[in-house]
């Protein structure tokens, strides 16, 4: 009888304390709804509003023979109106595939019969029913590839060859790895290092950039930062669930962690590919595969280093390590192929750069433990410096 | 482009790019010498492209039937009459007008439209041009043509909620405008405050069937660029509802160049010549198919149609007829 009463005071107590946490969301709710129907005299003591800026957010714009399709997407609080498009400043006749008015984030495609010239720039213009025109440019106007089998298998072989081709190459210096002695490899596992510090910087300043050429309720920093933290938190929670005890991860679990960081990298990577052809940014020539292969061979490299380490690993181990690095750029191509937009090329490269930064720190964390000298031996700072300098310079083949 | 770019650009601008690649631009420079052009495309799957759609129910433009006719069809001169008084009144307020198929302009207008109303007189009548501001600017009216100092309309700043009245007799006949001086200049003629200002020669002119045509350009999102382009203010308007005209007579356009922004406009007739009369202050006369006019220029064009037909025209500024300033002539015996 005493312990139950004792139970219900406790469950009591409980509930208080929901109530409680409770409170601030109900005075939230209650002072919003109270702004929301005064908030205009607010208004009134500041002066007047301005105006919205009734700019659309073209997130795609896809060509076929005869067609042009403009997907737009309404990124403010007021509703948008498509009242007019232009292609290459003429008003062209146009349909959309649902009405013309936007609400909030609401998107639509507009279909345009139009003769475009293969190769020449495409400048497309959706004006709103307040006058506003927004300017979308593309390079060069060439068919958007459909979602076909042979344009499913086309971005695979190219995902394939600038993902895991390289990746499994580089994989292959394993066995001169092994017989290197400590100070060397040492170096090399520095060298993983500072290709890694290379993309992470690399891919932070292209989300930086991309996300500046969102429409500002869209865009803004704080969704590099989330998509970055996200990334790098994931990966930490993943290093942890590899070594519960805490030890820095070494030899294989060290090598798969840098996989799964090179591959998140990679997804972006082939996105990148991906869209840039298919919206005619890009001519893909053998010239520019060989460049990316060459450039990628030096991840393999990286997850070679701590795998060199420890026990031997069999091939099939090494093959689903290429792949976990590799196969990313695959579906990245495909993705930016297909569907791909500024804002998910915001969140792809902040994630890969989180990615890269939290397997930047777990090498780091490793070659202090196990390197002879630590990490203020030269060999360890030669390779980082190594490391930045052949991303460099093989990045200069890939442009 | 010496400047190593960065192979995750690809995604941004895509020119410097492809011209970071001495290969990838050998490929763009060829693919731009032998452009491909997609023909195969006038099937009937396809609604037609061209010209062709853009007349009648297809033609993107605002206004009903019969929406331009009081700024197209003058009333009609009267006789030489020397002192005889004509009054108007110009009020000027804002406005927002839907200048292109679905699209809202906030102009300044004169009497609600954009251009104003044609104001008409034969030489030596005494106009009497009562203006009131109902505007949210202080504005003025200054017609072309020759007056007092003090009727100008550059220095008689009318306040909003103020009038005044311009008076002055109507000289020298031929074809004029009439446009708000105010500063800033730019800002107040772009709004909208013109209009067509016609005053007749004392010896009438031969009988005609009469048009004002007057030229302009509307900058909706305000950067300092033309968005639409019209006559009279509504884009492809006499697409969709062509102008018809008898081919037994004389067609006389009274023609203004009220563009802001850019420098010129044009008038070309198709499938026909037309006799050009500068300013029409004088008998001297161009035998051409397209005249050329300069911000603030205007004259008069007489055309004699030799054929029955639906005959185009338009600015020979590719860009302005296909931002809406194109139409037709339906020609009928």
């Amino acid at each position: 009888m005493a312990l139950e009463s004792a139970g219900v005071a406790d469950r009591g107590r409980s509930v208080r304390r929901s109530l409680l946490a409770l409170a601030p969301i109900l005075l939230l709710v209650t002072i919003v709804s109270a702004f929301l129907t005064t908030g205009g005299s607010l208004v009134g003591l500041l002066g007047s509003n301005p105006p919205q800026p009734d700019v659309f957010d073209v997130r795609r714009v896809e060509l076929e023979p005869g067609k042009v399709r403009i997907k737009v997407t309404n990124p403010q609080t007021d509703d948008l109106t498509i009242a007019s498009v232009t292609i290459d400043d003429a008003i062209v006749p146009f349909t959309v595939d649902g009405p013309e008015t936007l609400g909030r984030l609401r998107s639509a495609t507009i279909q345009v019969n139009y003769d475009w010239v293969e190769d020449e720039p495409l400048i497309v213009g959706v004006t709103s029913s307040t006058g506003i025109q927004t300017t979308h440019e593309l390079a060069a106007a060439v068919e958007t590839p459909s979602a076909s089998p042979t344009s499913f298998l086309g971005y695979a072989i190219i995902g394939f060859l600038v993902g895991v081709v390289p990746v499994a190459l580089g994989l292959a210096w394993l066995p001169s790895l092994r017989r290197a002695p400590k100070d060397w490899l040492a170096a090399f596992m520095a060298l993983t290092a500072g290709l890694l510090t290379f993309l992470a910087v690399e891919a932070l300043s292209e989300a930086l950039e991309l996300q500046r050429a969102l429409p500002s309720p869209l865009g803004g920093t704080g969704l590099v930062v989330l998509a970055l933290a996200a990334a790098y938190l994931g990966l930490t929670l993943l290093s942890r669930r590899f070594s519960p005890s805490g030890v820095p991860l070494a030899g294989l679990s060290l090598a798969l962690l840098v996989a799964i960081g090179i591959g998140i990298h990679n997804l972006g990577e082939g996105l990148a590919i991906g869209s840039s052809f298919a919206f005619g940014e890009l001519t893909l020539g053998t010239f520019l595969i060989v460049g990316f292969m060459i450039h990628n061979v030096t991840e393999g490299i990286g997850i070679a280093a701590p795998a060199a380490e420890g026990s031997a690993v069999s091939v099939g181990r090494l093959s689903a390590l290429a792949l976990i690095a590799g196969a990313p750029a695959i579906a990245g191509a495909w993705i930016g192929g297909f569907v791909a937009s500024d804002l998910l090329g915001v969140v792809f490269f902040a994630a890969a750069a989180g990615a890269a930064l939290q397997v930047v720190f777990e090498v780091v964390r490793y070659v202090r433990r196990t390197a002879p000298g630590g990490l203020s031996s030269p060999y360890v700072i030669g390779g980082f410096v190594a490391g930045l300098a052949l991303m460099y310079v093989t990045g200069l083949l890939a442009g | 482009m010496a400047k190593p770019v960065s192979r995750r650009k690809l995604l941004l601008g895509a020119a410097p790019v492809v011209a970071a690649f001495p290969a990838a631009k050998a490929a763009w420079a060829m693919g731009g010498g032998q452009p491909m052009v997609h023909t195969a495309m006038h099937g009937h799957d396809h609604a037609a492209l061209g010209h062709a759609a853009m007349m009648g129910d297809l033609v993107p433009a605002p206004g009903g039937p019969g929406a331009l006719d009081a700024l197209t069809y003058p009333r009609n001169a009267l006789p030489h009459s020397p002192g005889r008084v004509r009054e108007y009144t110009l009020a000027a307020f804002d406005r927002d007008l839907e200048v292109a198929k679905g699209v809202t302009f906030a102009a300044w207008t004169f009497n609600g439209t954009v251009p104003g109303p044609v104001i008409r007189a034969t030489e030596d009548d005494l106009l009497r041009v009562k203006f009131v501001n109902g505007g949210s600017h202080p504005h003025t009216i200054h017609f072309h043509g020759i007056h007092p100092a003090n009727m100008d309309g550059v220095f008689e700043i009318v306040d909003p909620g103020d009038s005044f009245t311009y008076e002055f007799p109507a000289r020298p006949y031929g074809m004029h405008l009439y446009h708000c001086h105010s500063t800033p200049l730019k800002k107040h003629i772009y709004k909208g405050l013109y209009g067509a200002f016609i005053i007749d020669p004392p010896k009438p002119r031969k009988p005609a069937q009469e048009l004002v045509m007057v030229m302009n350009g509307f900058d909706t999102d305000g950067d300092g660029e033309n968005n639409f382009y019209t006559v009279n203010g509504l884009t492809f308007y006499f697409a969709k509802y062509p102008i018809r005209v008898s081919r037994s007579k004389t067609v006389r356009i009274y023609l203004a160049n009220l563009t802001e922004f850019d420098l010129i406009n044009s008038f070309h007739l198709h499938g026909e010549f037309f006799r050009y009369y500068p300013t029409g202050s004088t008998d001297h006369y161009e035998y051409t198919d397209t005249v050329m006019l300069c911000q603030g220029q205007r004259g008069i064009i007489e055309i004699d149609f030799t054929n029955t037909g639906t005959f185009m025209f338009h600015a020979h500024q590719s860009e302005f007829t296909e931002l809406g300033w194109m139409g037709f002539f339906e020609v009928v015996d």
